[in-house]
């Protein structure tokens, strides 16, 4: 596998956004170094995914950096920058059918000159990748016709197609069985390389980070190493819900188990 | 999705025998009939200069006139029209990321029929190009069209596919609009049936003439495309996936509307409004080849061009001493077969 080979440190520096006079993401910075798996939560409409949508080039920052490593994220061409990064979005869906051999065989776009055509190479990364994701008895049945946790494997394999050495995870698990939920968070942790993902469970994120960003209101609120960052008191005040936090006896995961309580409005 | 390389090759291959059949068959069909073999040796004959049993003296001068310079240049017209149609169809489909989209979708229909109605209409006024007068305002209708379209999805931030949709209806709304006021207002009946029977479409125009400009156009255009199939692939995927694939996807949809819009207008302004072609060609083919456009845009060419020249043959030989505008028979036959399909479930025209 050639993946993980090379790694890459995500810097974002004061970085705003807004849109028609609503400023959306308010100077945040931070950092994601090599081979680490960070997380991004808070609520909706805090942010999380404008912010990342900036880093993955899908709308312009009104001001600050972007650096991975020496790349200029704002200045370079999307092909640049695909070649590096890989991004699993939200839930996926396309409106035209493709064979997941060909979905995955996607993913080596960005590697492509105008005219050229799919090489041995491609064709043996894309089998070794189908494998990683244990899709390989999938290749030729038609993605549409996928479940979504499936479907969503195969975003994964045809992101990992484009040998990325960074990896952003826009809540990718989104609608996913937890089955499915930690079959792709399992494997993307497994790549090792570099990862800031947006996560909505917040059991999940201290499960698989090893870094938390808090955004509340676009702002960072707070970050650290989930096992301190996360209290009943941090998430009362960002999520308005009390909760216990406790680590489980027998898997050494962090839990937040929450208490019921009739939405105050 | 075509199970391997060597049953596309296949399918190419025999799509390529059919196309030069198809041919052959059409310039020998029609009140005139001509023997399949006199057709090969005649037109044999005139691009190669290969004289096989004397064709130039055994045949009659109107045998070859008829082949020569009534109908093998209609055939060829409907061939690239066809195929450049069908294209511009499919091409339309992963720009728009729609499977309802068809090569008309900018306006261009309305913008050629208004750039039509005005040069039939008021043809002694607005006559400044002499005999390619109807053709050249179609032309500028379309384009007209097509900018305005273009113009109204792109103020704001980003064109976005709705606003495009839209825009291309508001458009069409306007155009349309303004040709029946000048048809309400014509005075002259002769030129409202000549506006009526040009929108319906029809090749009878067809000549040496006009044909090298259409075909060096559908040809480039088609080499471009064909080279762009990886683009429209992770297009399909959607803006924001596109993008994440290394695709700048506002700077490619743009050049690829106003490419395909150009050989839209060429074809309309040549031509009329042939409809259908470009909107069912495209799926159809989709069932065989699956949405990869690798495989999709050359079968869907070759599809596209013995469509028409089927579709042009049974326009011109249904009703004996007469001929139907092809844009009905290609909607007649194109409907049912649309039809079928929507029946069938099997295909999901993309909605899955």
């Amino acid at each position: 596998m050639v993946l993980g080979v090379t790694n890459m440190e995500l810097d974002v520096e004061n970085v705003s956004f807004t849109v028609s006079d609503v400023e959306i993401i308010k100077s945040i910075s931070l950092k994601v170094k090599e081979g680490q798996f960070v997380g991004i939560i808070g609520p909706n409409g805090c942010g999380k995914s404008t912010l990342l949508k900036n880093i993955y080039k899908v709308i312009k920052p009104t001001s600050g950096k972007i650096f991975l490593d020496d790349l200029d994220i704002v200045k370079s061409s999307p092909k640049e920058i695909a070649k590096k990064m890989g991004v699993v979005g939200q839930f996926n869906s396309t409106n035209f059918d493709f064979t997941v051999r060909e979905m995955v065989m996607m993913g080596r776009t960005p590697h492509k000159k105008m005219l050229e055509s799919d090489t041995k190479n491609d064709i043996e990364l894309v089998d070794n990748i189908l494998r990683k994701v244990n899709l390989e008895h999938y290749a030729s049945k038609h993605f549409s016709y996928l479940s979504g946790g499936e479907k969503q494997r195969v975003i994964l394999a045809r992101v990992l197609a484009q040998e990325p050495q960074f990896l952003i995870l826009d809540e990718p698990t989104n609608h996913l069985d937890i089955k499915y939920q930690i079959q792709i968070l399992s494997l993307v942790q497994s790549l090792q390389i570099g990862t800031l993902a947006a996560l909505h469970d917040l059991s999940i994120a201290a499960m698989y980070c090893e870094y938390l960003y808090v955004l509340k209101n676009g702002r960072i609120l707070t970050h650290g190493k989930p096992e301190k960052l996360l209290t009943p008191a941090l998430v009362k005040e960002v999520y308005e819900v009390d909760c216990c936090i406790y680590q489980n006896n027998d898997t050494k995961n962090i839990v937040v188990a929450y208490h019921p309580a009739l939405p105050n409005y | 999705m075509l199970k391997s390389k060597f049953s596309f090759f296949t399918l190419l291959l025999f799509l390529i025998v059919l196309v030069f059949i198809s041919i052959i068959a059409s310039v020998s069909i029609g009140q005139v009939s001509i023997p399949f073999i006199d057709s090969c040796k005649i037109v044999l004959y005139q691009i190669t200069g290969i004289n096989i049993g004397h064709i130039d003296t055994t045949i009659s001068k109107m045998t070859l006139e008829i082949i020569w310079q009534i109908r093998f240049p209609r055939v060829l017209l409907a061939l690239f029209v066809g195929s450049g149609l069908a294209l511009c169809g499919s091409v339309m489909q992963a720009t728009i990321q729609n499977p309802l989209a068809d090569p008309y979708l900018l306006g261009i229909s309305s913008g050629a029929s208004l750039g039509a109605t005005l040069s039939i209409i008021l043809g002694y006024q607005f006559n400044l190009f002499g005999e390619s007068n109807l053709m050249i305002w179609a032309f500028l209708g379309a384009l007209l069209a097509t900018f305005l379209v273009l113009l109204l999805s792109s103020i704001g931030e980003k064109m976005s596919v709705i606003k495009l949709i839209l825009a291309g209806t508001v458009v069409n709304a306007l155009f349309t609009a303004l040709s029946n006021l000048f048809i309400y207002f014509a005075k002259d009946a002769e030129g409202v049936r000549s506006v009526s029977f040009w929108t319906m479409g029809s090749l009878a125009t067809a000549d040496w003439d006009d044909l090298p400009l259409i075909a060096t156009t559908i040809i480039i255009i088609a080499v471009f495309f064909l080279s762009q199939w990886r683009t429209m692939n992770a297009m399909l995927m959607g803006d924001d996936d596109a993008i994440t694939l290394g695709i700048n996807i506002n700077t490619y949809r743009k050049a690829f509307l106003v490419i395909s819009a150009a050989l839209t207008g060429i074809i309309v302004s040549t031509c009329g409004i042939i409809g259908f072609v470009g909107l069912i060609i495209p799926h159809i083919v989709r069932i065989f080849t699956g949405s990869n456009h690798h495989q999709l845009l050359p079968i869907v060419i070759l599809v596209g061009a013995i469509f028409l020249i089927w579709t042009d043959l049974l326009a011109r030989s249904i009703i004996p001493n007469s001929e139907l505008p092809i844009g009905i028979v290609t909607s007649l036959l194109g409907a049912p077969v649309f039809m079928h399909m929507l029946i069938k479930k099997k295909y999901g025209f993309g909605g899955n």
